[in-house]
């Protein structure tokens, strides 16, 4: 029997926008919530402890957790609607509501609104009306606008203390105040629905609990479901008071405010934790069974590249009992077993309680992925210049997704673009022409053989990125603004710092800090080969710029000599200041270039991210032969990571190349090591020894998947016998043998110590 | 004093020669030539062509550069004639498939040091340093000394690996400069030494002798090669060597591995104990077993 596709949530949220267009832009969201919740909240599962799934619509509202390709604010998932209208399983009397809502939202959702609003400038660069799901990218750009609200680490510390009866009351407080003195009081109104919303949804769940309950024969079960209808009845009407009050609490509004991170949840559940514990209200068996089901819970529900659980660091109000917590989150990975989420962050510093790393670097020994370790000693100090805010906001940083950092509850700074980096240079040796679509994609700046001193060529590359860097600093200013003008986002404006204050809506002059970031793929390569050019071309003249030109036409074909020299040529990650020096210098230039759009936009900070997610891979595909011997269409180089193979001298060289490049001018850097299990096994001391240096010296992050190669190999050959081998692509883990070949084949290629 | 060696390779983050983290500097030349040598492109003193012939396409653009008539193509089979080379490199730089390289090269002191320096915070982190390797060392004996004199004024740790064939004279003058001593004991009776290795072996025993009495920590290095020296009469000579020297600070076990081999054809050298092939984790646990019944407490793998 197929199923019938029903699209009633999706007409009567339609109705509901339509019906509240011309109100108020608070009141109108808060009715679309409505007609969301609870209907896409689907039942609770056979194991759950914690009420709280979903299933999105393919039309509604989201800032971050819509459908994959549906993008974000007010989404319509064209795609999938027609393929419904194709299959002809859409009931009789919803078959022209469908069609008609197809039409409706083309020019009304929240990523339709932006692009309508692209500037002159804008349009000839960046792509439209195409969102096309990761890992399929079919153009040949070098600047892409990445559609979402990505970030989202609401004020949980706030939500748990007051509970929803206590925001209410808060809210409900500063609305009369502002009725009175004739201000935007529907915000707050808006606000005011969408908690009862959220209270509708806590009693849709205890009812169901209750059912449930009654409908098994299995008495533990029974005890359980009527708990937890106990607890979801405490969440609509008081604060919370126990910590599975406020697990479920947070869990609950994480999904419902349209979240995917879950921060420091260290802080905002120790207390509560260690209460019950030390009371008596709860023991640990239960405490950790509660945390499996939330575990499982973000497994299922959450995409790989989100999902941050993050633990210990700097700034922790109530240290003590988040250290406690802490080694409950890491209990819980230990007992859950190897997961590709949530991904749990380990903030350190020197002086923090130290089980907490040795605990984390046994989980990292035994194959988990995870935690990701953050160093504060150099991010708060980092943060604090690179998104010029206090060190005590500082310490309040939180990375997202792939890496991306931003202030908890106070900052957002959602990545709404990406530059490729290595194609920029592709264009710059050729006039700013793409050689593989024949079209102008960038300034005409001449070709390579026009340039006199690799200084002038140097500088027409970087005179290309900022092209770029300016268009994508004016869209991500353009995102916030046409977002903010559609809606409130009133689950984040209620527990983001300072909205509620201000009367303000959060995109629209209620957030503290609104900053942004731009994901930078292919640097290593590029400044590879930037070296390669300057060595060959300009230094040694071993190569002409026509050559050269020609061989990467030819994708090396022909010029073996020229591909050998190339791939001789020195390369970042062997502490060889030759080619590190370039890299520094694009480094500098991209960071700085990018912080200093704050002036001409009115973001509080842009930033470079130099993270790596599916992308390096992917961008990777449309762009040509380079000069430092990579073949066309092959992958880039991760983040900042050497191109794979390229670290040659060791684990030592590679650190002091890595650790180069400056930290307080981005927004984030992701480094991958990869080490095999014996280094672990044999040799831990000298491990520990040896990731302690590279954090003095001023490493900020690592990422380090401990595999050996043997294993990566089998998989290849036996997919079905190695199911259970996680790797670290670099903002998230996956199952190895899910990837696709070439992605496997450039973590097979990254050097493992 | 010389200046400058012939080194074939720097190994940092070296996690096997000595304690904690480590740049190991290998010297070409080595008077010894044991039948195991996983090193064999170390034991010739001067430069020498390194053939990787997995890589080679035998295109023949070797053979058209060079003047000495090295390389030679016979129906599609490349043959080098290795006495002839002259170490001009015009054939590795014409080698597209990078299937040639000349091994060693010429470095003064102070190049060394710029490459052992770069990694002091890890060295100072983890206790470890710079080890002396080989080849052997002592054969570049200004060299090592001015270069272990180095790593002492700049505050680096030192090991030094040895066969201890080596003068007397010199061997008293660089321990002082030496933090830790790893010391070859390879086979105990000389005839069988002087068989496998190409000499007798008093004059090692005796500088052993010298660099225990010294009090400079020794670890001794027992290579194990299957079907050689993998007895129990064997390991009741390294059991007598611990009770000789009680306070050496460790004993580790060099299972036989056939890596060497691969180098012999590539440097145009004979191939040796053919037969053999890497010891598996099964046999040497199973020494390292028999060592300890016999009373050798402190043998480890190495």
């Amino acid at each position: 029997m197929q199923k019938v596709d029903n699209f009633s949530m999706e007409l009567n949220f339609t109705e509901a926008y339509r019906k509240n267009r011309d109100q108020h832009i608070a009141i109108r969201e808060a009715r679309c919530h409505q007609a969301q919740f609870p209907a896409i909240l689907t039942e609770i599962q056979e194991n759950d402890r914690l009420a709280g799934r979903t299933v999105w619509g393919w039309v509604g509202f989201s800032p971050h957790n819509a459908p994959g390709g549906a993008a974000y604010g007010y989404f319509c998932h064209d795609q999938k609607i027609i393929e419904a209208i194709e299959r002809g399983n859409i009931p009789m009397d919803q078959r022209d509501g469908v069609h008609e809502m197809l039409h409706f939202w083309k020019k009304e959702t929240s990523k339709a609104k932006v692009e309508a609003a692209f500037t002159e400038k804008m349009l000839p660069v960046l792509f439209r009306d195409e969102i096309v799901s990761l890992p399929y990218n079919f153009k040949p750009l070098i600047a892409n606008p990445i559609y979402r609200m990505a970030g989202v680490f609401v004020d949980y510390e706030k939500l748990l203390r007051l509970g929803i009866p206590g925001m209410i009351f808060e809210i409900t407080d500063y609305m009369n105040q502002s009725r009175a003195s004739g201000g935007d009081y529907q915000l707050y109104e808006g606000m005011l629905i969408a908690l009862d919303v959220f209270i509708d949804s806590c009693h849709h769940y205890e009812k169901q609990a209750i059912d449930k309950a009654n409908a098994t024969s299995d008495l533990k079960r029974k005890q359980e479901l009527w708990k937890l209808a106990e607890v979801l009845k405490k969440n609509a009407v008081s604060k919370p008071e126990t910590f599975y009050e406020a697990l479920q609490l947070s869990w609950l509004y994480t999904l419902i405010c349209g979240s995917l991170e879950l921060g420091r949840v260290d802080v905002y559940l120790g207390d509560f934790y260690v209460h019950d514990i030390d009371n008596g209200i709860i023991t640990e068996e239960e405490a950790l069974s509660l945390m499996h089901s939330y575990w499982r819970l973000i497994n299922e529900l959450f995409r790989d590249v989100d999902g941050r659980v993050i633990i210990g660091g700097r700034g922790r109000r109530n240290e003590k009992n988040a250290d406690r917590f802490a080694l409950l989150v890491l209990e819980t990975m230990r007992t859950y077993g190897r997961a590709i989420l949530p991904q749990t962050t380990l903030r350190f510093y020197e002086g923090m309680n130290p089980e907490l790393m040795e605990k984390s670097i046994t989980l990292i020994g035994d194959g988990h992925t995870f935690p990701l370790l953050y160093n504060d000693d150099v991010l708060v100090p980092g943060v604090a210049q690179a998104h010029d805010v206090p060190v005590k906001d500082a310490e309040q940083y939180m990375p997202l997704g792939c890496g991306e950092i931003v202030i908890d509850h106070m900052g957002f700074g959602t990545p709404s673009g990406s530059l490729n980096v290595l194609k920029a240079l592709d264009i710059t040796l050729r006039d700013g022409i793409d050689h593989i679509s024949g079209k102008r994609l960038g300034l005409p700046t001449g070709d390579l053989k026009d340039f006199k001193t690799f200084e002038e060529f140097f500088t027409a590359f970087k005179k290309q990125l900022a092209f770029y860097i300016e268009i994508l600093a004016d869209h991500e200013e353009l995102e916030y603004v046409e977002s903010g003008k559609q809606a409130p986002y009133l689950y984040l404006s209620m527990l983001y710092d300072d909205c509620i204050a201000r009367g303000k809506a959060i995109f629209s002059g209620g957030i503290r800090y609104l900053g942004g970031s731009l994901e930078s793929f292919g640097s290593v390569n590029a400044a590879d080969s930037l070296t390669a050019i300057k060595k060959m071309v300009f230094d040694k003249k071993l190569i002409s710029a026509d050559r050269l030109v020609a061989a990467l036409d030819n994708n090396f074909v022909g010029y073996e000599k020229e591909h050998k020299l190339l791939k001789e040529c020195p390369k970042y990650g062997n502490d060889d200041n030759y080619a590190d020096d370039i890299m520094v210098e694009l480094h500098d230039f991209m960071c700085n270039h990018i912080r200093d759009q704050r002036d001409r936009t009115n973001l509080d900070w842009y930033l470079n991210v130099l993270i790596n997610n599916k992308q390096n891979t992917i961008l990777g595909r449309w762009v040509g032969a380079s000069a430092d011997g990579r073949k066309a269409g092959r992958e880039m180089a991760n983040a900042n990571t050497p191109a794979g193979g390229n670290d040659r001298k060791g684990v030592t060289a590679l650190i002091n190349s890595l650790v180069k490049p400056s930290h307080n001018i981005h927004a984030g850097t992701v480094q991958n090591m990869r080490f095999g299990r014996d280094f672990f096994t044999s040799n831990r001391g000298r491990f520990e020894v040896l990731l302690d240096t590279y954090f003095k010296k001023g490493g900020a992050q690592a990422m380090i998947t401990v595999i050996n190669r043997g294993d990566l190999e089998k998989a290849l050959v036996e997919p079905e016998n190695h199911k259970d081998l996680f790797v670290r692509i670099g903002g998230f883990s996956s199952r190895y043998i899910d990837l696709p070949r070439d992605v496997q084949l450039e973590i097979l290629s990254r050097v493992t110590y | 004093m010389s200046d400058k060696a012939i080194i074939f390779d720097i190994q940092r983050a070296s996690l096997h020669d000595g304690p904690g983290i480590r740049t190991t500097v290998f010297l070409k030349g080595c008077p010894l030539e044991c039948l195991w040598c996983h090193n064999p492109e170390a034991v010739a003193t001067s430069r020498q062509l390194f053939f990787y012939y997995d890589k080679c396409t035998s295109c023949g653009d070797c053979a058209k550069v060079c003047e000495d008539e090295v390389h030679h193509l016979t129906d599609g089979i490349h043959t080098i004639d290795y006495d002839k080379c002259t170490f001009c490199g015009k054939c590795v730089e014409a080698c597209n498939s990078s299937a040639l390289k000349i091994t060693g090269a010429e470095m003064t002191i102070d190049q060394v040091m710029a490459e052992v320096m770069a990694d002091l915070d890890f060295y100072t982190n983890s206790g470890g340093g710079m080890t002396l390797s080989g080849g052997e060392p002592l054969l570049h004996f200004s060299f090592s000394m001015r270069l272990l004199q180095r790593c002492k004024e700049m505050g680096v740790n030192t090991c030094v690996e040895t066969s201890g064939f080596a003068s007397e004279v010199h061997f008293r003058k660089i321990l002082p400069y030496v933090d830790t001593l790893l010391f070859d004991y390879k086979i105990a009776g000389s005839e069988e030494h002087k068989k496998y290795t190409g000499a007798p072996n008093e004059a090692i025993l005796a500088n052993l002798d010298i660099a225990y009495q010294s009090g400079v920590p020794v670890i001794l290095r027992c290579p194990v090669i299957p079907g050689i020296n993998d007895t129990v009469e064997h390991f009741g000579h390294i059991r007598d060597l611990d009770r000789k020297y009680p306070n050496l600070k460790g004993i580790e076990i060099l299972p036989y591995h056939n890596t060497g081999n691969n180098k012999r054809t590539s440097i145009g050298t004979r191939e040796t104990l053919a037969e053999l092939g890497t010891t598996t984790p099964e046999v040497y646990l199973k020494w390292l077993v028999q060592l300890k019944e016999l009373g050798c407490a402190k043998a480890t793998i190495g």
